[in-house]
């Protein structure tokens, strides 16, 4: 059994701070108030530190630490979540990272030539279509067709509440693993994956107007008669539910990885102010009130990060051994991650900002950034705070406790 | 040209804590890294490298732990990396580290160029370049923040000359020196790169020595607490004074604190 990092990995995770100190986090203010997304230079930056590539073989232009991918990709995460604590930064880049990572495994050799060594270059974001106007934790409701013939799709239909909108057609350029329904007679065993590139002539778009995470655009994505080259396809026709759950796990590992990043650096942020903050005559620090709470906060989160780092470290197993424990065991951890980190980020970084007063309600305090940038990972994004208790309850419970069977 | 870099190990000086009471820094447990200097000296001998060939070689005197400190001069681009690890060299002053690194050097023989750090973040001593080109015999220049190498007529040749820019805090003083030399550098010559996530993963295959004092052929009489003549009489962090002074007339008063502020650069005009 062994929990400390390597020293390969020790020595990422120094690099990757110096980076965001210097370059990110200084600018992190600025970004979420002129909400014109990440500047390409941060992006960049990240790239030539090979953030963007961690996932990625090298044959792709990547530097992937095989067999450790997660576990590097959660240092990473944790690391842009430090430094931008609205997480439009770490989202950009974890939604790239665990589904490139699926491109990685299944995508074909064409769309792998294509698309993974832009990618590992900062140069093409590559993000997940899924939740529909009718539905996200339902899916297998959704509707968006995809009629296989001809060697192309042919896609119709609406995705909405999808991260990168603009980032992949304006700002740079990419596109979305989209789940289709290309049999719809077969129940879940009626979906397929496949990579639809956002600017391909039939796709249009929409934008929502989020209450945080600013630098980073959300919207819709409407398909009319977008025709996908077959190259395009992930794994299997018909198998596209699997890998989806599959994709899930790998992302959801990688939002807890950003939300307890961020909350690491709110408690750090209440923790220093208390010692400094004089009140009655004393620090802060020396009222029982304040330091214990900032203890048990600390606490809680010391054990969801060291059981992040497991869960970074059970995928990365799996990979390696098939048989080590399945894809669903697999869901049972990663939801447990899921539902805590966002929410007890939330709670806790809105206990920080009671400890800082005022000043932690005015925008030249991160925390507030982080408060309304969190909240998009307790309500949804990668699957909603409650779709995770269902998950866990399924997996621990049985399916006694699956109110769609 | 082949260039030697000696690095040392220290502790990460943003997380040194002073008590309040004592005024003592707490060091225990922090993590060593290698300092801003030595950082400096490795991106000159790895640029130099770049454009006119040659090898770089990290050489460094520490603990056990410097296994895994001398991958980050690896992952920057060192060649090669020699670390000594004795328990005899453990308390040396100045002129035990510069022994054990002088030895080392003469061992590995064959340099044109030795870069290293003018003082160390730690101790700040200063004294371990011009101790080394002592006991080497070579020329030394230090609180060096340009080099330039002085290309021969000849292109073909090894340089056998650099030009470097010696900062005398008013004024710079350029001199060229013939190769080889030792230069201690200060922290305005670069600004180190990152090593990015692919060179750290192949770090750990270029070639690290690890050698003990038997290999360089010091004894505990030359290195060590026992060689040591200097003793430490206290290290405590300064007294923060606070000036406390009053200015009964308002108008003045603001003015005097506003030409404070901006003689501190907190304010700008």
């Amino acid at each position: 059994m062994e929990f400390r990092l390597s020293a390969e990995q020790e020595l990422f995770k120094r690099m990757v701070r110096e980076f965001c100190e210097k370059n990110i986090e200084p600018r992190s203010r600025e970004m979420d108030d002129k909400e014109e997304g990440i500047p390409d230079e941060l992006i960049q930056g990240l790239a030539d530190l090979g953030v963007f590539g961690i996932m990625i073989p090298e044959k792709y232009g990547g530097s992937a630490p095989e067999g450790e991918e997660m576990t590097y990709a959660n240092i990473a995460i944790q690391e842009l979540g430090r430094a931008e604590m609205s997480m439009a930064l770490p989202v950009y880049t974890l939604l790239c990272l665990g589904w490139g990572f699926l491109i990685t495994k299944y995508g074909t050799e064409q769309l792998k030539e294509e698309v993974l060594p832009r990618v590992a270059a900062g140069e093409y974001f590559v993000g997940i279509a899924t939740t529909e106007p009718g539905g996200g934790s339902d899916i297998a409701n959704i509707q968006t067709s995809g009629v296989h013939k001809d060697g192309k799709f042919t896609v119709n239909g609406e995705k909405v509440y999808i991260s990168g909108v603009l980032e992949s057609i304006k700002q740079r350029e990419g596109g979305h693993i989209t789940l289709i329904r290309t049999d719809p007679d077969a129940g879940h065993r009626g979906f397929t994956f496949i990579f639809i590139p956002a600017k391909l002539p039939g796709v249009s778009y929409s934008t929502f107007e989020d209450i945080g995470r600013m630098a980073l655009s959300t919207g819709g994505l409407v398909y009319k008669d977008v025709e996908v080259p077959e190259y395009y396809l992930l794994g299997e026709v018909n198998r596209g539910f699997y890998l989806n759950m599959e994709g899930f796990n790998l992302a959801r590992i990688l939002v807890s990885s950003a939300c307890v990043g961020m909350t690491e650096k709110a408690l750090e942020i209440s923790r220093d102010y208390v010692k400094q903050r004089v009140l009655f005559g004393r620090p802060l620090a020396k009222f029982e009130g304040i330091s214990f709470e900032i203890a048990d906060d600390h606490a809680k989160l010391e054990q969801i990060k060291l059981y992040l780092q497991y869960t970074a470290w059970a995928a990365d197993t799996l990979y390696k051994e098939p048989d080590f424990i399945t894809q669903r065991e697999l869901s049972r951890m990663v939801s447990i991650c899921k539902m805590t980190a966002p929410k007890l980020g939330a709670e806790i970084t809105q206990r920080c900002m009671t400890h800082l007063g005022a000043f932690s309600y005015t925008k030249d305090c991160p925390l507030g950034r982080g408060l309304r940038g969190i909240l998009s990972y307790v309500v949804g994004a990668e699957g909603g705070y409650h779709i995770q208790k269902l998950i866990i309850a399924r997996e621990f419970i049985g399916d006694e406790a699956v109110p769609y069977r | 040209m082949n260039i030697i870099v000696c690095m040392k190990q220290v502790i990460d000086l943003e997380q040194i804590r002073i008590k309040p009471n004592t005024r003592e820094p707490v060091i225990e447990g922090l993590p060593l890294l290698f300092g801003d200097f030595e950082k400096c000296a490795l991106e000159e001998a790895i640029r130099i490298k770049e454009v006119h060939g040659g090898k770089v070689t990290a050489l460094a005197v520490g603990s056990p732990k410097l296994r895994d400190t001398i991958k980050e001069a690896l992952a920057m681009g060192a060649d090669e990396a020699i670390i000594l690890i004795d328990p005899i060299f453990q308390d040396s002053d100045a002129m035990g580290s510069a022994r054990v690194l002088a030895r080392t050097i003469e061992k590995v023989g064959e340099y044109d160029l030795i870069l290293l750090g003018d003082s160390s973040a730690d101790e700040y001593s200063g004294e371990i370049p011009p101790r080394i080109a002592e006991l080497l015999n070579l020329p030394q220049v230090g609180f060096v923040r340009e080099i330039e190498v002085v290309a021969d007529n000849d292109q073909m040749s090894e340089p056998k000359k650099i030009r470097v820019a010696r900062d005398m805090e008013d004024s710079l003083e350029v001199i060229e020196v013939d190769l080889p030399a030792v230069i201690g550098v200060t922290s305005e010559l670069n600004t180190p790169r990152l090593a990015p996530l692919s060179a750290i993963l192949k770090a750990s295959r270029k070639p690290m020595h690890e050698w003990r004092s038997d290999d360089i052929g010091v004894t505990a009489e030359e290195v060590g607490a026992r060689a040591s003549v200097v003793e430490m009489l206290s290290n405590l962090a300064p007294i923060q004074d606070r000036k406390g002074i009053i200015y009964q007339d308002v108008e003045e008063g603001v003015i005097e604190v506003i030409k404070a502020l901006q003689q501190e650069g907190v304010l700008t005009q």
